[in-house]
């Protein structure tokens, strides 16, 4: 089971998408976003970034996620929607679930998989450890990277979020 | 709005559109469309009512999907070629993908829908850069993935563009939904001739701009959005009412004025590619386009439109100093006689 621990998380990681894109109340959403933030740091863990699977845990559930969820139970309503309670968003879900489900006897059935790149069964969902890159570990090095070669990088991104707080701020101050 | 917050966000509007132009990476340029559109959106509200926050809200939604195919794309590309540098994209699946996600941006057929309603729901100065501005960046990419954009999906929009924008505009009264229906129009034309000659495109799209921004400012000197308050320019400023005919028919692709030149070039482009149809039915469908500008004239500087009595004893209060409307006015219906200056282009 470990040599296909990336592809079982990968389901969980499309399951819980599927669980908020259906549209239950956002505190719900927000609840299956702590998953697929979960589940997705552990994905990222498998490829080597450990670095990276922590800023998931700290900056965007613990930094982001507490503030969404602080701000959407402000303005939360008296019978907020679950998944059982509406059958449009009941039905969205077991769509996406079935969907979910063909895709993955697909991959786990068929030799070959081409939907718009082409992957061999389960078996191109295994990491293996080749590829000694020494000493240093790959993700920091990119890390490092981004304040070095990617100063401009840092510079547009810093940019536009400091540009998106200035323009949420203009459109919910109304007049 | 605050001026300096309200000169800040202007000021990103224009640096987006800037690194979407001037990157190699297509991370940065994806960056770029999104810096632009976060920052057109307050601009766009720049009055409180419904009606704008509707049409921010239409506009937010189309360009933010716009933005994921193109990321999309821009991942598949990587995938398959395996750098992020901007070239032609290789793969087909990326390319039509990402020829979609740019024809949602721009406003062609079948994305159209957006184009008239957002137009109509914010205010004329917005109007003049969301048709103007906002249509730089996506071209850019267009002009830099040419070589490999899937033929008969182009043109299928392309000409698709031209109908929808001339039959679409046939019924309107509303300046700026006629101004929305030109813009699909023109972008039909400018991406018809994008496979065959870039150069063509970039004509078509500087005289388009500057025709659109003659209009928009004569529109916004007059303070008029229908119709009927365009048929009051008589009285208001009599000379306007010449200048309105005059770019009028420029926009609708008459010989001696300059809106001719980017019709004319494309024309001979198509046909010197051995497509004789195509060219045809495109000029044909133009005239869907002249027809409405003829009724705009024809209400406003050909007759004194039927108005009552009031209505024809106006005060002017105080007029409304326009930047660089003589220039504008000047340089969108006289380009013509420049057209072998073209040679140099190439």
């Amino acid at each position: 089971m470990m040599t296909y621990i990336v592809f079982i998380l990968s389901v969980i990681f499309v399951v819980s998408f599927v669980g908020f894109s259906s549209k239950p109340s956002p505190i719900y959403g927000g609840l299956v976003l702590i998953v697929s933030g979960g589940v997705g740091c552990g994905i990222i863990m498998n490829f080597g970034g450990s670095f990276l699977g922590l800023m998931v845990f700290l900056i965007y559930l613990g930094g982001m996620l507490v503030v969404f969820g602080y701000t959407t139970a402000m303005a939360t309503e008296q019978y907020p929607e679950v998944w059982v309670s509406n059958t449009t968003v009941m039905g969205v879900f077991l769509l996406g679930l079935l969907m979910e489900v063909m895709l993955v006897l697909y991959v786990l059935k068929s030799e070959e998989v081409g939907v718009v790149f082409e992957f061999s069964g389960v078996g191109d969902w295994a990491i293996y450890d080749t590829g000694d890159s020494g000493v240093f570990s790959e993700e920091i090095m990119g890390v490092a990277a981004l304040y070095s070669y990617g100063a401009w990088v840092v510079i547009v991104t810093g940019w536009s979020l400091f540009v998106g707080v200035l323009v949420i701020l203009e459109v919910t101050r109304g007049d | 709005m605050n001026p300096l917050i309200f000169t800040t966000i202007l000021m990103t509007v224009l640096l987006g559109t800037m690194i979407v132009m001037m990157s190699s990476h297509w991370l940065m340029i994806w960056i770029g469309f999104e810096m632009n559109l976060l920052a057109i959106i307050p601009i766009l509200m720049k009055k409180y009512n419904p009606r704008t926050m509707e049409a921010s809200t239409k506009y937010f939604l189309t360009q933010a999907t716009a933005s994921m195919l193109l990321m999309m794309a821009i991942i598949i590309n990587l995938m398959h070629s395996g750098q992020w540098t901007i070239t032609k994209v290789f793969n087909p699946t990326a390319s039509i993908i990402m020829t979609s996600a740019l024809a949602m941006k721009l406003g062609l057929t079948p994305f159209h829908f957006w184009v008239p309603e957002v137009t109509q729901g914010i205010s004329l100065t917005s109007g003049l850069i969301l048709l103007t501005w906002q249509k730089l960046a996506p071209m850019s990419i267009l002009y830099q993935i040419s070589p490999s954009i899937n033929l008969n999906i182009l043109l299928t929009m392309a000409v698709l563009s031209i109908l929808v924008g001339g039959w679409g505009g046939l019924n309107q009264t509303q300046l700026r939904k006629i101004m929305a229906y030109s813009s699909i129009a023109h972008m039909g034309w400018m991406t018809a001739v994008l496979v065959y000659s870039p150069t063509l495109t970039m004509l078509n799209m500087l005289i388009y701009i500057m025709m659109t921004l003659t209009m928009f400012m004569l529109f916004i000197h007059s303070s008029s959005t229908t119709t009927l308050s365009l048929s009051h320019t008589w009285n208001k400023t009599p000379l306007t009412t010449t200048l309105i005919l005059i770019t009028l028919l420029s926009m609708g692709g008459l010989p001696p004025l300059s809106g001719f030149m980017p019709k004319w070039m494309i024309i001979q482009e198509l046909t010197k590619n051995s497509s004789i149809i195509l060219p045809t039915l495109m000029a044909i469908m133009a005239l869907l386009n002249l027809y409405f500008y003829m009724r705009l004239t024809y209400s406003t500087s050909l007759t004194m439109f039927p108005s009552t009595n009031n209505m024809k004893m106006k005060w002017q209060f105080e007029t409304k100093r326009i930047t660089l409307l003589p220039p504008l006015i000047v340089m969108s219906s006289l380009l013509l006689p420049l057209t072998p200056m073209l040679s140099i282009l190439d």
